[in-house]
């Protein structure tokens, strides 16, 4: 029987083995004798086992994954376009770009409500929520309640 | 232990206020609404929560928290049941007989069963609760750093085991993963930098909060926006008021779906959806009308739902006793009462001898809740349900926003909070399990200094680890849970029992 996520588990596998080896080479290089303790009481001991043992992990998925039938492990041009292609993919991208937008513009001077009622407005309005009035009504009362609500009745900073 | 019921009853007293009354029904009504939404999991729930109450007083946050815990729980069976997507991970079982019961015409008497039966699992959990954590607390004031850096090692192996049925690796390396999270700042013994980078914030690690709305929340935002799909929802209910004769026959079902639920939530970090599956699996092979299973069973419907939420009480005992967390949710439980100052742990039944109690009264209150407005406001949160996703998820995206923010008031933790999500959403799509890795932030500190501080107090001798008793308990098992899924050891472990039933019988 195929396995559907062959191609993934494979890469997934290299990945985590090149950061686990990043994390043990980092442990390697912290101090061994900080405030006079032991070399066995180092910060990295535990952190650079812990590493070893997700190397190991990372090398068993990546074999695992070579060793199984399923989709073949190269990534051509046709698979790199079909994945772009795809809807989901898009809505995706679309989603996230908006949300990280919206991350980078917190804690700037842009008042609070201008910028979560902009980003309520452009997710609903890019995904077609509904008819524009309700959108806009939508977008309004929600930012107007968050704002409210959290930071006069609750007392809570907003970013 | 005697005098139990009676702390019980006075902690109930003293919350009868009519603000925290308040506060019970608004949350157990949030909290169900999060459940049944599918893509909003019950963690989400308590995390984000736990960022908006963050300035309230500690008995109200926490009773808060529960009550969303409580509700989003069971708010999940009524979307598994009306619209055949579970709500939350833990009501995925109910969809096999609660659909099926909707598509016949029987949607109101199957809410009415969800509702009954998950009131009854919630209250057995939290007999359980009551009754084990203290002693559970006695045997864990025997442990010292040995066991609790190979708890913490079990922890990781059980529940990645459990959580990835099908791929234990996958849950061993989630888990190892947020082993690997929790080590970034500063250690806990010469308060070391690990991996800050030069970066202020970092030097400080990841804030638990952050990193669980990120993992659980944003992931779900993502991929709920990547879909276009519309489910439809049944929306015809009647009769919801369920027959006690269902609820007496299946009385066995109910017991043993409470204890299954029980044991799998004190298990560090598997949880409610496991106990579900469990459950329902358990009630499959013990009814006498096996084949009616995944049909419309009532019976079926009852186990999962009484399994999922007597999880609940099970999951908190270890976080009361140990600080180690039973299940998701009860993770960012155990984050939330650190944050308002309590330290659960051994040491909980010395520094707060009431505590138990007053979380047992907070979860009676809870529950009653649930039933109350569970049975009454059926209609009402059916609308819910129609609410267009591309509508609520920027609104859930807002809010993650908040409650990330609102604790360390740092734009950083939005970031991490990004981060993670971003790291969630793959692992969802690619069947890593979440539990692991939140449970390894969790207690990735825990083994660190644990194993550290061992070593120091030996001079470097490991040997301890192996031969104390419960250590070796806990290695024996971890080891145990490891080989078990090696198909060869299996092999040989059953060539072996075969040997020394033949030798049995010869002699």
């Amino acid at each position: 029987m195929e396995y559907g996520f062959r191609r993934q588990d494979f890469y997934t596998g290299l990945m985590l083995c090149a950061v686990s080896l990043g994390i043990v080479a980092e442990c390697w290089r912290m101090p061994r004798d900080l405030q006079g303790w032991p070399a066995y009481a180092s910060p990295g001991v535990v952190t650079g086992l812990l590493g070893l043992g997700l190397f190991g992990m990372g090398l068993a998925l990546a074999l695992r994954s070579v060793r199984r039938p399923g989709t073949p492990l190269a990534i051509t041009g046709t698979d790199v376009r079909t994945y772009l292609a795809d809807v989901g993919t898009r809505r995706l991208a679309l989603m996230l770009g908006i949300s990280v937008l919206y991350c980078l513009l917190l804690g700037r001077n842009i008042p609070y409500w201008v910028t979560t009622g902009g980003y309520l407005l452009a997710v609903m309005c890019v995904f077609r929520a509904g008819p524009w009035w309700q959108v806009v009504l939508v977008s309004a009362v929600t930012t107007a309640a968050v704002t409210y609500v959290f930071n006069r009745v609750f007392a809570i900073p907003l970013p | 232990m005697v005098l139990g019921p009676w702390h019980i009853l006075v902690e109930l007293w003293n919350l009868l206020t009519p603000l925290t009354l308040l506060y019970v029904g608004a949350s157990t009504f949030i909290g169900i609404v999060i459940g049944m939404l599918p893509g909003l999991t019950a963690t989400m729930g308590v995390a984000l929560l736990t960022g908006l109450t963050f300035g309230f007083p500690p008995k109200d946050a926490i009773i808060i928290l529960i009550c969303v815990y409580v509700g989003a729980i069971y708010g999940g069976s009524r979307s598994a049941i009306l619209l055949n997507i579970p709500g939350t991970p833990a009501n995925a079982a109910t969809c096999l007989d609660g659909f099926p019961m909707a598509q016949r015409g029987e949607a109101g008497p199957a809410i009415g069963l969800a509702t009954t039966s998950s009131f009854l699992g919630t209250v057995f959990g939290l007999l359980c609760l009551a009754f084990f954590t203290p002693l559970l607390g006695r045997i864990a004031l025997q442990f010292q750093s040995w066991e609790f850096f190979w708890l913490a090692i079990f922890g990781i192996v059980v529940c990645g085991n459990l959580t990835a049925p099908t791929d234990p690796l996958k849950g061993w390396i989630a888990g190892f993963v947020g082993l690997l999270v929790s080590q970034v700042g500063q250690e806990g013994i010469a308060a070391y930098p690990r991996f800050a980078f030069g970066i202020d914030q970092m030097r400080g690690g990841f804030a638990l909060i952050p990193v669980l709305v990120g993992v659980y929340g944003i992931a779900e935002v993502l991929g709920v926006m990547r879909e276009t799909a519309v489910p439809h929802v049944m929306t015809q209910i009647r009769k919801i008021l369920p027959r006690w004769r269902d609820l007496w026959q299946y009385r066995r079902t109910i017991l043993r779906s409470g204890v299954i639920g029980v044991i799998i939530g004190a298990i560090p970090g598997v949880g409610e959806d496991v106990a579900a599956w469990v459950s329902y699996d358990f009630a499959k092979r013990g009814s006498t009308k096996p084949d009616e299973f995944g049909k419309g069973s009532r019976e079926g419907l009852i186990a999962a739902e009484t399994g999922n939420n007597a999880c609940i009480g099970g999951a908190v005992i270890p976080v009361l006793s140990l600080a180690v967390p039973g299940s998701a949710p009860a993770a960012v439980l155990l984050g939330a009462m650190w944050l308002h100052g309590v330290r659960p742990g051994p040491l909980l039944m010395v520094e707060f001898p009431k505590y138990i109690w007053e979380v047992t009264a907070m979860f009676i209150l809870a529950s009653l809740a649930m039933l109350i407005l569970g049975l009454s406001l059926v209609r009402t949160l059916v609308k819910v349900l129609m609410v267009p996703r591309p509508i609520l998820m920027p609104i859930v995206f807002v809010l993650c926003v908040i409650g990330s923010f609102a604790i360390g008031v740092r734009i950083f933790d939005i970031w991490v909070m990004l981060a993670f999500g971003l790291l969630g959403y793959p692992m969802r799509k690619y069947n890593y399990p979440a539990a692991p890795l939140v449970l390894g932030v969790i207690l990735g500190d825990m083994a660190d200094v644990n194993f550290r501080r061992a070593l120091i107090r030996t001079a470097g001798d490991p040997t301890p680890f192996f031969t104390r008793p419960i250590s070796l308990i806990l290695v024996a098992v971890t080891v145990f849970t490891v080989l078990a899924r090696s198909a060869r050891f299996r092999q040989a472990l059953a060539a072996g029992t075969a040997r020394l039933k033949a030798a049995v019988s010869r002699t």
